[in-house]
């Protein structure tokens, strides 16, 4: 332990929790991560280590890696709707911080971090010695730019509604050439965290002119060769890239990385797969048991699964008639046969949901029973609500989704006695997602996200001026629901936080605006010859270190 | 693809039967008695003497049957779910087995017909009488025989217009111009009704207009043209019913075709709305499942879209081979 490390108040508290079992292990690592503690104080302190991937002795170099993918449009990367696009980028471009598959945050291109004792002010220092593969070197002010990007209105970012909530542009400090600080609005403790969103990476200030395909100069192992939308995007290694292998020398170990668009459509893929024609297929925004099922007794695939916080959200656009009335809201919350969308949607592959989005593994997830389905209670509302007849309502779904298209379906029959008439309407993902934030009620599917406030930030409040933020698809803004929310990210105990949080999970099953039926278990179904490949419960793709053998 | 392979090469055939169907027409109008009656016998005499005819009438009656009778052959309804039992094989309580909601594969299979040729749903109460693909048909019928009498008649510049306009819509591919129809209007029974009419009408506008170059010059038109008739008896009363023998045959391919269709729009996702138990959406969905070792959901209602698209074809030949010994 280096004597001279500054730790953190919580950090000594939190020792105290730790010994007397208020605090678990894996929580303590994660916030003594996310304070910025070095590897070796969290052993020394908690008398823990980091759980450390382990890295098989020999390595072989060269090779090509095939990855089926759908390759879309892609701008400005604070932009990117889908985790796909990122994925492929994700190889050119790097974040400032990692998130690892067991949800603990660990310095990247910000090599430390330190927090003030009220979480209020940042102190991030930048990875010296990093070059963008034109040459430039990495500085504070790529990240200072890169952070101004996400706040700028203009860019209409997702992260303004999570980062925008506690950071104005003004907050930001340029302390270094390679430090920077940040005050913040309000205390938040999962800053570094966010700074793993998939929509964060780090872009050259001197290069970037909003759309990365132009000038994709980026820090990360591999450059941007070719992107056609709808095609194929090819990268190939660099050979100057800031880490280093088992071996000695620069990583990647591969030399190139194809990611292939074989279209939407999973059957073509998984024969791909199986005929050895791909390696992988990036299923970030097509879930399912699909592909494992299929591929779960062949010899040459292996299958890692996850558990996340995947999930499909029904959710109602509160501005809009009738849902604007929490009865109705209510009414078809509790239409839901939780148990069997889970069987009939999902093939029980998941978690049953309590119309709240926070999953029983977030840490400061607070334990509230899941609502029974209860079609009489559901026509009693609907009535109260002055619909005595029953309500014809327009259900969107993409039909590429067939556990949404599935629970959709069982939802429609369910709804029935209670006076729901659904009219299913179906249309292409990609339509969907032309218009996800503006159909009155449909299923949208969101991704895992490691902590509880992240995604209620992103999708469930309002920005300064009381405006619903970007992702908010339902434009339920509840001033309690919000107050409560700040407080809660500024809480660093976890105790308090989980106490905070069950206010804020009642408030969101009794008056909020969507339904969660199931949360998703996910797998990676890789290509026996990759190895050392990561499965992490956001189906991001790390291939800087995976290497082809066999 | 299949649809235009067999398309084009029915074309020439149908030109040959174009014109037998003309002669025999042309002696049966001159026959006097009930006109009706003598034409529905010699229809009925022209399908029993074929034996392929027989064989596909049997097959497309057993689907009207089914068809009309589905909520007596049934115990189930076609959107009740057994949801412990997803995805089974024929058992005694589902003859068919079940399929990924644990509906009843063989109710929805019989519903499904109904949807393609006994009723047209245009919203959950309110339904028509006549499948969607035979409405499509008999639409596209209506369009494209008034379209091509006009121009095969009048001739001139519009015949041009219209001509070159049909021949625009034939150059697009014809499920290329579903896809655009469809994402267009929407998912429903309607707008797949107005999806076939489009895509059918410039075929049968083409036909009854070669079929009308050739009439308009027979006496009896020359006759009634010489009474002073109006051009629309002339086009309606002398020529369009001696030109019916082709016409129908053509009809009877295409609903195949129209079935054809709308099994492809379901299983692209394009055509009714779930829970609808469209043929085609249901071998999509069925599909996911066949790599995971239960592929009866997929399997009946291909069988059943492939039956009735034969039988179907199997009629129309039939007719149309005994319609040409009259030569």
């Amino acid at each position: 332990m280096n004597s001279k490390e500054k730790l953190h108040p919580i950090l000594i508290e939190m020792k105290k929790d730790l010994k007397n079992g208020a605090v678990s292990r894996r929580e303590f690592l994660r916030y003594a991560s996310l304070l910025g503690a070095s590897a070796a104080t969290v052993s020394t302190l908690g008398g823990i280590t980091f759980p450390e991937s382990s890295v098989a002795a020999t390595v072989k170099r060269g090779g090509v890696l095939k990855v089926s993918q759908q390759i879309q449009k892609i701008d400005h990367p604070a932009r990117y709707t889908w985790i796909m696009p990122s994925n492929a980028m994700r190889q050119v471009l790097e974040y400032m911080t990692f998130t690892d598959e067991n949800n603990i945050t660990r310095p990247y291109l910000c090599e430390s971090w330190s927090a003030s004792d009220d979480l209020k002010t940042w102190t991030f220092n930048v990875r010296k010695n990093v070059t963008f593969n034109n040459g430039d070197t990495l500085t504070a002010d790529d990240c200072i730019f890169t952070i101004g990007q996400w706040l700028d209105k203009e860019v209409k970012s997702s992260l303004l509604g999570l980062v925008g909530s506690y950071l104005d542009p003004a907050g930001i400090e340029k302390t270094g050439e390679y430090q920077f600080k940040l005050h913040l609005k309000r205390p938040e403790i999962a800053v570094p965290e966010h700074f793993f969103m998939y929509m964060a990476q780090v872009v050259n200030h001197r290069t970037f002119d909003g759309d990365i395909k132009k000038a994709p100069h980026g820090t990360g192992p591999f450059t941007l060769d070719t992107y056609k939308e709808g095609e194929i995007c090819i990268l190939k290694a660099r050979k100057d890239y800031w880490q280093k292998g088992n071996d000695g020398k620069p990583l990647p170990y591969i030399d190139e990385i194809r990611f292939i668009d074989m279209g939407g459509d999973l059957a073509p893929q998984i024969a791909a797969l199986k005929a050895g024609d791909i390696d992988l297929i990036d299923s970030s925004d097509n879930v399912g048991p699909r592909i494992m099922k299929a591929v779960k007794n062949d010899d040459h695939i292996e299958v890692i699964s996850v558990t996340t916080a995947t999930t499909r959200v029904l959710r109602m656009r509160v501005d809009i008639k009738p849902w604007d009335d929490n009865r109705v809201r209510m009414a078809l919350k509790l239409c839901q046969n939780r148990e069997k969308i889970l069987a009939l949607a999902y093939q029980g592959e998941g978690t049953e949901g309590e119309d709240v989005h926070v999953y029983p593994n977030h840490p400061e997830y607070c334990d509230i029973p899941v609502p029974k389905y209860q079609p009489e209670k559901a026509k009693q509302l609907l009535k109260e609500a002055g619909y005595p007849e029953g309500i014809d309502v327009n259900l969107a779904v993409a039909s590429e989704w067939s556990d949404v298209v599935r629970y959709a379906e069982v939802l429609k029959q369910d709804a029935a006695p209670a006076g729901f008439r659904i009219n299913i309407q179906t249309m292409p993902s990609s339509q969907y997602w032309e218009k996800w934030t503006e159909v009155d009620l449909g299923i949208t599917p969101w991704t895992h996200r490691p902590l509880g406030t992240m995604v209620l930030n992103l999708a469930y409040t309002s920005d300064d001026d009381g405006k619903p933020v970007p992702w908010n698809e339902t434009r339920w803004v509840d001033e309690e629901f919000n107050e409560l929310l700040a407080k809660a990210s500024g809480i660093y105990d976890v105790k308090e936080r989980r106490k905070v949080f069950c206010e804020l999970e009642k408030i969101m099953q009794e008056r909020g605006p969507i339904g969660i039926a199931y949360w998703m278990n996910l797998w990676l179904c890789p290509n026996k010859k990759i190895k050392n490949l990561l499965a992490h419960p956001n189906k991001y793709l790390f291939l800087k270190d995976i290497f082809l053998d066999g | 693809m299949n649809t235009t392979d067999s398309k084009n090469n029915s074309e020439p055939e149908v030109s040959d039967g174009q014109q037998a169907e003309s002669r025999h027409g042309e002696r049966s109008a001159l026959r006097s008695g009930p006109k009706i009656l003598t034409t529905f016998s010699s229809s009925l005499g022209v399908l029993f003497s074929s034996r392929i005819a027989v064989i596909g009438l049997s097959i497309v009656l057993f689907w009207v049957a089914v068809a009309v009778f589905a909520p007596m052959l049934s115990p189930y309804t076609p959107y009740e779910q057994d949801w412990k039992a997803p995805n089974q094989g024929p058992t005694a309580a589902h003859i068919l087995g079940t399929d990924e909601l644990g509906r009843d594969l063989w109710t929805r299979l019989i519903y499904g017909a109904r949807i393609v040729l006994i009723i047209l749903p245009i919203s959950e109460d309110l339904w028509l009488p006549g499948g969607t693909a035979v409405w499509g048909v008999f639409v596209a019928l209506l369009f494209g025989t008034t379209l091509g009498l006009l121009s095969g008649y009048h001739g001139g510049w519009l015949d041009e217009v219209v001509m070159r306009l049909l021949d625009a819509m034939m150059a697009i591919p014809i499920i290329l111009l579903f896809l655009i129809i469809m994402s267009t209007l929407g998912a429903s029974a309607f707008n797949v009704v107005i999806a076939i009419t489009i895509v059918g009408t410039p075929g049968i506008a083409r036909l009854v207009r070669s079929l009308t170059l050739d009439i308009r010059t027979r006496e009896y038109v020359k006759a009634a043209q010489t009474r002073g008739e109006s051009s629309w008896y002339i086009m309606f009363v002398e020529i369009l019913p001696n030109a019916r023998g082709p016409i129908i045959v053509d009809a009877m391919l295409r609903i195949g075709y129209a079935i054809f269709a709308m099994g492809t729009l379901g299983f692209l996702g394009l055509g009714m709305p779930p829970p609808s138990p469209d043929w085609g959406s249901m071998v999509a969905k069925g599909r996911e499942f066949i790599l995971e070792g239960s592929f009866w959901a997929a399997l009946w209602p291909s069988l059943a879209i492939a039956s009735l698209v034969v039988g179907l074809n199997l009629l129309a030949d039939g007719l149309r081979e005994e319609s040409m010994k009259y030569q």
